[in-house]
């Protein structure tokens, strides 16, 4: 739906620094200080939180999304334009190092279970070491639990493993129960 | 980021539905990035395809600005069907729309899921995700940096070993803080450098007693003598002389130049304020780059240990010692300190992994020379300390086993660096025990040496005498005894004591024909803890040497057939294993022994090599060892 940006107010609406609070069709409501707004995209660049600093919670939002908002105060320049520099180099390092980040932690997420058995996974992984195999959590490279993820699915290792597994799969299991 | 990558990521995303992204925009958008600087966009801007001309205005820098600080940030994207993607930004282009290419997504939520929140099914996560403009509704971001003072060396502090260097850490702006950090200043009263009080300054010299107060307080009485902990003074008339003395090297050791940061600061050279070096180069105890090299023992180390026995020990012309193979050339040790066997340095001993600490074998020459020249700078005393912590069976020896006794004495004479002559082929043997320090295994039998002593000095083969010392030490004195050094501690030490140095493998051959004191083929001296006096008994058989299964150095003979051999060193790392192993019987009477044998080298490797040269053979003598048993062996 059309934001309410007007082309007449909009330019004061959403000046630099203008606090607003805001309420978007995807029914997200925060508050934030614009740092800038893009008239031909329509991007409305927002600072959440009032922590100074160099990290900010940003927000992206395209005007056509609010559904309404309202304005809360006018304060300065939350961007220090001499301050803005940017390191190509960093950024791409920090991408890779998130990418690798990101595959670790992919190698840790089930394929096609249910959060249920990733809930599980990931409270026997606090204290196991625990590895996907299809639908199947193997732990210590011995013991399988298999759906449903019961204790009486946990199979194989030797009986000792077999019963630790079981122990901590029944545990983590009323555990979760208990929170919802 | 670049067109090629987008161009990849065309072609790359999982099997995901593609959808249209604006990827030539996208990589337009790069090419903005380059610039690195907000206000250049100027120049790149001229996007090409846009049909609209792209108004340049500081609202779009700072667009283009903000999008970009997200490369490499974990974000959302609110889609406008609902659904939420979180993933790595890889690259944006907000010049129509906001689109976002992410990289290894996830849809955390889906708008079209209807079913319960339990039964989600988790899917693996696209390695690439485009995102076209129009779909997007929204792009959160949480913690992106958007100053400079954010984002410089961000990645030092995401190092995910959790180590951070002091360095780091005081250069807060890398670390997340709770709070401000500042410096640490001294306060404005602390003195300068404020010395070490010197608490053992006579009471008569301060003004408080400290024991007087507590005992006035507390009622403590103490009991506290300062001569207890520290060495006595002699406030005698020549006390003002040392003490000029003293503070003359004092000063003159304070006042040396020093490369160190520590030691210069300490003796007060000022480094300068600006010294360029962050807390860490100045404080720390780990020095950096300064050519330093760890890795590998090898060469390096030997040449390092030996240069230490050459210190404890004198000057000695081994070569490095440190490794087994090298044991033979004798580090360092002078035939007297063939009882320490330079190489008896606990790290050599270590080191070897066989408890090669084994063999020390002089080579002839070595031996010879030691033989000669060695004041056995080990002191007396020293190598009598040492010898008598490493090798026991020298003690034994010294308290005296009579036949023995001679050429123990002598032994210890050698020991002591008096080489005699006599000595010298014993000493000569007087294999560098190297790890006999541990033990203390000494060698119970004392007899070997005397049977030893009757070895034909020029048996090619090399007896061996173990344990015993003092067989050892006969033996040494004709042949190279081999040595076993006994890493282990178990009878090592006894035998180590006596060491015949079995020059290692150079070594062979009749001794007797030489003059020198040791006997070039002497072999190593294998300990035998349980060696008793030497009865020769024509039933044991020289065995010929035969190849050793492996590692274990400590040519312990028999450890498991002969009943005596009990303490035998098993950890010298010859272990059941060793059981396996041949060694080579010595028997006096036969001792001419057939016609010198492939060296027969028990275990450690090094031990062959040596004794393969000059097919040393090891003997082992067993008291009482009948041939049977060994015989398993072979």
């Amino acid at each position: 739906m059309e934001g309410s940006i007007s082309n007449s107010g909009s330019n004061e609406d959403f000046a630099v620094g203008c606090m607003l609070s805001i309420k978007t069709t995807l029914g997200d409501e925060f508050d934030g200080q614009v740092i800038t707004f893009d008239r031909p995209s329509n991007i409305l660049v927002l600072q959440e939180g009032s922590k100074p600093g160099p990290r900010r919670n940003i927000r992206f939002l395209k005007t056509n999304y609010i559904k309404e908002f309202s304005f809360l105060g006018q304060s300065e320049d939350p961007l220090d334009i001499k301050k803005c520099y940017i390191d190509l180099q960093s950024l791409q390092d920090r991408e890779e190092l998130a990418l690798r980040q990101a595959e670790a932690d992919a190698e840790r997420i089930g394929v096609g279970v249910t959060t249920e058995a990733q809930g599980i996974f990931d409270a026997l992984s606090k204290t196991l070491p625990v590895r996907w195999d299809k639908t199947s959590i193997v732990v210590m490279n011995e013991v399988r639990v298999s759906s449903p993820y019961l204790p009486e699915n946990v199979i194989g290792g030797t009986p000792a493993a077999n019963d630790r597994v079981k122990k901590v799969l029944e545990l983590e299991r009323r555990r979760l129960q208990t929170r919802p | 980021m670049n067109t090629q990558q987008t161009a990849q990521l065309k072609s790359s995303a999982n099997g995901f539905a593609r959808r249209r992204s604006e990827r030539e925009s996208g990589m337009r958008l790069e090419n903005k990035h380059q610039s690195g600087k907000l206000n250049q966009n100027r120049s790149m801007n001229a996007i090409g395809t846009s049909k609209a001309p792209v108004y340049e205005s500081p609202s779009r820098d700072r667009l283009v600005y903000l999008s970009t600080c997200l490369i490499g940030h974990p974000v959302e994207v609110r889609l406008k069907n609902g659904s939420i993607y979180s993933g790595t930004c890889h690259t944006t282009n907000v010049e129509q729309e906001f689109a976002i290419i992410l990289k290894m997504a996830r849809m955390t939520k889906d708008a079209s899921y209807r079913g319960s929140k339990q039964e989600y099914v988790m899917k693996a996560p696209s390695k690439t995700l485009i995102i076209p403009g129009k779909e997007v509704a929204e792009v959160i971001a949480k913690d992106v940096p958007v100053t400079v003072a954010g984002q410089s060396n961000e990645l030092q502090n995401e190092r995910h070993e959790d180590i951070l260097i002091d360095s780091s850490i005081s250069h807060s702006r890398h670390v997340e803080l709770d709070r401000e950090l500042s410096p640490w200043v001294p306060d404005e009263d602390d003195p300068q450098c404020p010395g070490l009080e010197n608490i053992f300054d006579g009471p008569w010299n301060r003004g408080w007693d400290q024991f007087e107060t507590n005992k006035m307080l507390f009622g403590v009485k103490s009991t506290f003598d300062e001569e207890l902990y520290t060495t006595r003074l002699e406030k005698g008339p020549r006390m003002r002389e040392l003490e000029r003395e003293a503070t003359r090297i004092a000063r003159e050791i304070e006042g040396e130049d020093t490369e160190d940061l520590h030691l210069a600061e300490e003796r007060g050279i000022n480094l300068g304020e600006d010294f360029d070096g962050d807390e860490e180069v100045r404080f720390s105890s780990v020095i950096r780059g300064r050519g330093l090299d760890d890795s590998g023992y090898d060469e390096d180390e030997d040449i390092l240990l030996d240069k230490r026995n050459t210190e404890t020990f004198g000057d000695v012309p081994a070569s490095s010692g440190a490794k087994t193979d090298h044991l033979h050339r004798g580090t360092s040790n002078d035939s007297a300190g063939a009882l320490l066997t330079s190489s008896v340095d606990e790290p050599q001993c270590s080191q070897s992994s066989n408890g090669s600490e084994f063999f020390q074998s002089n080579t002839y020459d070595h031996c010879r020379q030691q033989a000669d020249d060695l004041p056995c700078k080990s002191s007396t005393s020293d190598c009598n300390g040492r010898s008598l912590y490493r090798n026991p069976e020298i003690l034994r020896v010294a308290q005296g086993h009579d036949s023995i006794n001679a050429s123990i004495e002598t032994k210890t004479v050698a020991v002591d660096g008096k080489l005699s002559k006599s000595n010298e082929s014993q000493s000569a043997e007087n294999s560098q025990t190297a790890g006999f320090d541990r033990g203390g295994l000494l060698a119970d039998a004392p007899s070997v040496t005397s049977s030893v002593k009757e070895m034909p000095p020029t048996e090619p083969e090399v007896v061996y005498v173990k344990a015993d010392g003092e067989s050892s030490g006969v033996s040494a004195c004709r042949q190279p005894g081999t040595f076993a050094s006994g890493s282990d501690h178990a009878g090592a030490t006894s035998a180590s004591s006596h060491p015949a140095v079995s020059p290692s493998s150079s070594l062979i051959g009749s001794s007797s024909s030489e003059n020198s004191t040791l006997n070039p083929h002497a072999k190593e001296f294998k300990f035998n803890p349980n060696a008793k006096s030497f009865t020769p008994s024509h039933s044991s058989p020289v065995r010929p040497p035969s190849p050793v299964s492996d590692g274990s150095y400590y040519f312990t003979p028999n450890v498991t057939t002969l009943p005596q051999m009990h303490g035998m060193p098993v950890g010298i790392g010859m272990g059941p294993s060793y059981s396996g192993h041949q060694h080579v019987l010595f028997n006096p009477q036969v001792a001419p022994l057939r016609s010198p044998q492939p060296y027969f080298h028990p275990s450690g490797p090094q031990y062959g090599q040596q004794m393969n040269l000059g097919h040393p053979r090891q003997v082992l003598y067993m008291p009482g060892y009948q041939p049977v048993s060994s015989s398993q062996h072979l």
